[in-house]
């Protein structure tokens, strides 16, 4: 009589204790990806605090600013002279200064976002060196003098802030919450689109393109046709001054591609989400996996490498535009997250 | 050492062309048209020409007011063949000098109210006449904010000039306020009557 008596007693108790142990071993054992990411932050917060220890009160002004301010969209593809920039000028440092905002680069982005930005920059040399196809000694200012850092929110393991580096053809916004980040929107361009540096052809978005074409050319008849749109898409449909625009996708949608198409299509994706280092780029590839069925790939114009044409990947948190400007030497793309944009999602926690 | 490519002889933004890029909201019951145009640098003295009617160098209210109207003029907009009004709710022009230096956006926004329309689909057709001699363009549908309004597809043009928005519009569900204002008030009820159970039990 007791034993019967006892089990509706202790099965309850028993539920119970399961459960808290899971829990309390689901607290303990913080995810990996979780864990790199706020490494990555503490690094980058330390190397951001060098380059403010590296300036005088007069650089310090022009670094750092409140995280709710304006500047957290002061930027744009255009160049000095006809888009004015307020932070602190490259072109104003010191040699030290300068090392110590490039080894804040480096450490913020991944090798090979730090070798595309260094990249786009000197593609930018090219336009102001004389026949470069700049307008040397007019009021536009071309050249690696002319890109600007900005810490938007005081920089920290914990709180909100963002790190924004940019010039000409070059939009790197990186917010960081403690583990979260996300660099949307950022913008990468590039003209010239090749030159040649140190006796090595340059393509600072060579990768990007190329895999874009492998992937158009791997889509089937079918595929291609809900790909490739039926009109010229001239621009950027959410370059800057664009926030908070989510257009309707349209395109080919990954669930209609092969499990060899879908990796392609990540690896194009990976071209802008990996910019960032890896700590904050493999959380974020994860998140664009797992909504990959949601993913579509819109194409616009020649299906031949070489040629100008048009793409979009859009997801339900993703945003990648590589739009030609006429020529295939002058390319403007854009990367978001509609719903993480500034970090809007992460600063809110 | 750096060396060119083939680099474009001048500096890089779009020169010749006015780019205007058409944003379309779709409700059951109106369209919005968010319409951006960006003259390029050496089409920019010209653009300006045809708004500053003074010559006065400056923009003035009037001017802006009466440039807004000729762009609305030129963008038509029907939904499955019937014609609709298209009004101008707002313009931003910037100054002449921003726009000299191709920076500066024209930003309009254009509004028209949808005649009812019964659920089912139906077709939005957008077409933009303005200053077809330089104009490069752009339309896109957003994503609705209505959940009644479902996009299919969008069809346009070569120069995206026209665009059509196929879209489903689903029944509003009769007395849907009123039931989730229902279910919401149960809900509550239920939560008071477990928390003064609780109590109960514990005192």
């Amino acid at each position: 009589m007791r034993s019967m008596l006892r089990l509706p007693v202790l099965a309850p108790l028993g539920l119970l204790a399961a459960l808290t142990a899971t829990g309390l071993a689901q607290r303990s054992a913080a995810p990996p990806a979780s864990a790199a990411a706020a490494a990555a932050t503490a690094r980058i917060v330390k190397a951001a605090q060098a380059v403010a220890a590296s300036l005088d009160d007069a650089g310090r002004a022009k670094l750092q600013f409140a995280f709710d301010s304006t500047q957290k969209s002061n930027w744009s593809n255009l160049p000095s002279g006809i888009y004015e920039r307020h932070s602190l000028r490259m072109g104003d440092l010191t040699p030290p200064q300068k090392a110590a905002v490039l080894a804040l680069l480096e450490t913020a982005l991944s090798r090979d976002g730090y070798r595309k930005v260094m990249e786009i920059v000197r593609g930018d040399e090219v336009l102001r060196r004389p026949g470069g196809g700049g307008a040397p000694g007019g009021r536009v200012a071309f050249g690696e003098a002319e890109y600007y850092l900005a810490f938007v929110g005081t920089p920290s393991t914990t709180a909100a802030w963002m790190l924004q580096f940019g010039g000409h053809h070059l939009a790197i916004n990186l917010t960081m919450a403690g583990s979260a980040a996300s660099m949307a929107p950022s913008l990468p361009a590039a003209q010239p689109a090749k030159y040649t540096f140190e006796g090595k052809e340059i393509r600072p978005l060579g990768r990007e393109n190329d895999k874009a074409f492998e992937l158009i050319n791997a889509l089937d008849a079918g595929q291609r046709s809900q790909a490739v749109l039926g009109s010229t898409v001239a621009d950027l449909v959410l370059g800057p001054g664009q926030d908070g625009k989510v257009i309707q996708p349209e395109g080919l949608k990954a669930s209609a591609m092969t499990p060899a198409q879908q990796t392609m299509l990540l690896g194009i994706v990976r071209e802008w989400a990996g910019i960032m280092t890896d700590g904050f780029a493999e959380p974020r590839m994860a998140e664009i996996r797992a909504n990959l069925p949601q993913t579509w790939f819109a194409w616009s114009g020649p299906t031949t490498n070489g040629s100008a044409a048009y793409f979009r990947i859009q997801g339900p948190t993703l945003v990648i535009e590589y739009a030609p400007q006429r020529t295939i030497d002058h390319i403007h793309t854009i990367y978001r997250d509609p719903t993480n944009d500034y970090g809007a999602k992460i600063a809110a926690k | 050492m750096l060396a060119a490519g083939a680099v474009s002889p001048t500096s890089a933004h779009r020169r010749d062309e006015y780019l205007q890029a058409a944003r379309l909201a779709v409700d059951p019951d109106r369209v919005r048209i968010e319409l951006d145009l960006t003259p390029g640098i050496a089409v920019a003295d010209g653009v300006i020409a045809a708004i500053d009617s003074d010559r006065s160098g400056a923009i003035s209210a009037g001017e802006a007011q009466a440039y807004a109207a000729v762009v609305r003029q030129s963008v038509r907009l029907d939904v499955d063949e019937t014609p609709l009004v298209v009004a101008l709710a707002s313009s931003e022009l910037p100054d002449v000098a921003a726009m000299r230096r191709g920076e500066g956006a024209i930003r309009l926004t254009l509004t028209s109210a949808l005649p009812p329309l019964g659920p089912g689909r139906h077709h939005l057709r957008y077409r933009n006449a303005h200053r077809g001699d330089i104009g490069v363009y752009l339309a896109n549908a957003l994503v609705p904010d209505n959940p009644r309004v479902d996009i299919t597809s969008q069809q346009r043009d070569a120069a995206q000039r026209e665009l059509i928005v196929v879209y489903d519009l689903h029944p509003s569900r009769p007395g849907s306020g009123v039931a989730s204002f229902a279910a919401s008030v149960g809900v509550a009820v239920l939560v008071l009557a477990a928390l003064a159970w609780r109590r109960r039990r514990t005192s």
